[in-house]
């Protein structure tokens, strides 16, 4: 174990401080944190600039407590006319009878002021409408746009990173077993362990960056207030992404270790791994659909089948509400994948890293036994 | 005491070699504590292959490694000391923390590592250089972190592959003196070389190895006791076919004729040169190194 250990903390090590990394994270940092910030800022509260001639000012900000409104007094209606056609006001209330606007008058002040002059009217005639009861018989939607974003935005993470760290361990592997480093390191630890730390010492820089991402998410989100859409439950999703990060890197780190043993040269490691490239672009795919359909049968069925669910569930997680048997099953078989793509990759692993020189097949290493 | 015996390895064919490739077909040799044992043999007799199987990193289809009346182990085999043919260190990793890691690896404490590094780096004059990635230094001294990497857990045995290829004279007797230095220390060190004459000078024993084969192995002297003593006569112009009946060659180089024998009855060859010209030369000589090694192989 402390073979383990100390590969994976070389690979930390190293790795963290090359300017690659640190400006990766920095870059990620920002980019997240800008995301987190714009829809506030595109998304501001309205507000009105209203004028009055001889009129009460409305109690508007009873019926919309979110906008703001400002009141300006006119002394005759020309001025209010002027003051419209210059831009300074939005409407001019006249007399308690009439609205001047230039030109359309915003649908949702137009509404607003018909229907509460309509109320002080009325309730001055003595006459009190009790406001409707808004009660909802289909599932509770408020959340759905900032799920799907969310989901959008999640699944999106864990592609990169999963992408990113994948694509470290397939060159880490053939740095070793190209230079032969392998050779004076397998004559001091055992494959399994060298392996082992390589795919840890990679797992958790993606871990760490994940990390950052996700606080700087949410510390973002906290600070510009978005975080008042978020649904409940947020936490619980923060969990989940970081155990699923776990599963499915481990998962693909583990084939990309094995398939990249089979070569000796840094050119050959794109091709080596195109299978899986490949495969982790479908499983984006797939659950960047079921962002758009998280409820469909496609987004369900996937969200079972390793490695699809490590991106899926995900998605569902995030985008709708998963029960946690649905969620423990899933993560039990791609944990169970995980194991056996383990068994095989170290397998693999052991018999081809010290066979330097041309490309090996996968079927003569596994026949080699 | 290291012992290798009947060591025997084939690797699986290619297409060029359908029925396999027999590199070692019984290699065995033994080396005792604080010997210098260098093991020679022609391009693709099987050192690598060999050295390879006492370090683990390939296995054997038959034959065993022991070490001190034990059968070598992963546990042993991580206090030895191992150099590559084919060097490796981690291109951009830094020198001192390269040897450090090394040390760890093959179980020092991160205090022990530490301090072994400091002092290795200092002896083999790159303690100036520790900050710097591997990939900046000159190649001469790439190889002397390659050593300090296999010298740095202070191994109970060395394990050297060609250690001396591409180094300079003045690099090649650094690194012989910290290997004596070892070797008085009673560790066993085993290296390859084609440098026969390197291996003559610093060796106690030598194994010739050949076609996967053990030719020879034991001590210098017990392989030169084991050819014969060579009688070398120069006879400046001499009349022809003097040498006519003598067992041996003659060489004619200018006017002078170099017969070599073995086994002529040394007062006739002497009585018979007198005759036939002016003698220059006429004495017994050991046969060197390559001599053997060219015996041995042929
Ligand atoms: N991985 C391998 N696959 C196939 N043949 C090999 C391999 N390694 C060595 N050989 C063959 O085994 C023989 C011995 O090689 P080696 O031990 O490297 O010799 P040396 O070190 O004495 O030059 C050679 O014929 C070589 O081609
Ligand atoms: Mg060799």
């Amino acid at each position: 174990m402390n073979g383990v250990m100390l590969v994976a903390r070389r690979e930390v090590a190293t790795q963290i401080r090359t300017k690659g990394f640190v400006i990766g994270l920095l870059v990620t940092a920002l980019v997240v944190a800008a995301v987190s910030f714009a829809p506030k800022l595109m998304d501001r509260p309205d507000s009105y600039t209203i004028g009055t001639v001889n009129s009460e000012r409305l109690p508007l900000d009873r019926a919309a407590p979110e906008a703001k409104f400002e009141w300006k007094e006119f002394a005759d209606e020309a001025t209010a006319r002027q003051a419209v056609l210059d831009g300074d006001v939005d409407a001019v209330v006249v007399g308690g009878t009439k609205v001047l606007a230039d030109g359309q008058l915003d649908d949702e002040l137009g509404v607003l002021l018909q229907s509460v002059n309509r109320e002080v009217k009325l309730g001055a005639a003595g006459v009190s409408i009790p406001p409707l009861q808004m009660e909802t018989v289909g599932e509770d939607a408020r959340y759905d746009s900032a799920r799907t974003g969310i989901a959008v935005v999640l699944v999106l993470v864990l592609f990169m990173l999963i992408i990113g760290q994948v694509s470290m361990v397939a060159m880490g592997v053939v740095e070793e077993k190209g230079s032969r480093i392998v050779e004076i390191l397998l004559s001091s630890i055992r494959p399994w362990q060298l392996l082992a730390g390589k795919i840890i010492g990679l797992g958790v820089l993606g871990l760490i960056n994940l990390v950052v991402i996700l606080g700087v998410g949410l510390g973002a989100a906290a600070a510009s207030g978005i975080a008042a859409d978020f649904p409940p439950g947020i936490g619980g999703l923060v969990v989940g992404v970081l155990v699923w990060f776990v599963l499915g890197y481990a998962f693909f780190a583990t084939l990309s270790a094995a398939f990249a043993s089979l070569v000796s040269r840094q050119e050959e490691v794109g091709s080596v791994i195109t299978p899986l490239t490949m495969t982790i672009m479908v499983t984006y795919f797939v659950a960047f659909y079921a962002t758009t359909d998280a409820t469909g049968t496609l987004a369900t069925v996937m969200s079972y089948i390793p490695p699809f669910s490590s991106m899926v569930m995900p998605v569902r997680m995030a985008a709708t509400e998963v029960p946690l048997w649905q969620v423990a099953a899933s993560m039990a078989a791609m944990l169970v994948a995980v194991l056996a793509v383990l068994s095989f990759g170290a397998g693999v692993y052991r018999r081809a890293v010290l066979r330097t020189g041309a490309r090996l097949k996968l079927t003569e290493v596994l026949r080699a036994g | 005491m290291l012992e290798i015996s009947e060591l025997r390895k084939r690797f699986a064919g290619g297409p060029d070699a359908p029925g396999g490739k027999v590199a070692l077909d019984g290699v065995g040799f033994s080396v005792r504590p604080g010997e210098m044992y260098g093991f020679v043999g022609a391009n693709g007799a099987g050192k690598t292959t060999t050295m390879r199987i006492v370090m683990g990193v390939l296995q054997a289809d038959s034959g065993s490694v022991s070490w001190q009346g034990r059968p070598l182990d992963y546990d042993a085999r991580r206090r030895f000391g191992y150099m590559p043919e084919e060097r490796g260190l981690y291109q951009k990793m830094r020198v001192a923390e390269q040897i450090e890691y090394f040390g760890r690896l093959h179980g020092l404490s991160a205090p022990a590592a530490h301090k072994a590094t400091e002092e290795l780096m200092e002896r083999l004059g790159v303690a100036e250089r520790r900050n710097e990635a591997v990939q900046a230094l000159s190649l001469g001294n790439q190889q002397r972190v390659q050593l300090a990497v296999a010298l740095v857990h202070d191994p109970e045995v060395l394990v050297l592959d060609e250690p001396f290829s591409g180094l300079d004279p003045i690099a090649v007797d650094a690194l012989a003196g910290t290997l004596q230095e070892r070797c008085r220390g009673g560790v066993p060190v085993i290296f390859s070389s084609h440098q026969l004459d390197l291996v003559e000078r610093l060796c106690d024993a030598v194994g010739i190895v050949a076609r996967g084969r053990m030719v020879a192995s034991g001590t210098v002297a017990e392989l030169r006791a084991a050819e014969s003593d060579t009688l070398r006569v120069v006879v400046r112009d001499p009349a022809p076919g003097w040498a006519d009946g003598l067992p041996g060659t003659v060489t004619v180089n200018g006017d002078r004729h170099v017969l070599r024998t073995t086994s002529a009855d040394d007062q006739e060859v002497l009585r018979r040169a007198i005759k036939a010209g002016r003698v220059e030369h006429f004495g017994v000589e050991q046969p060197t190194l390559t001599e053997i090694f060219k015996e041995a192989v042929a």
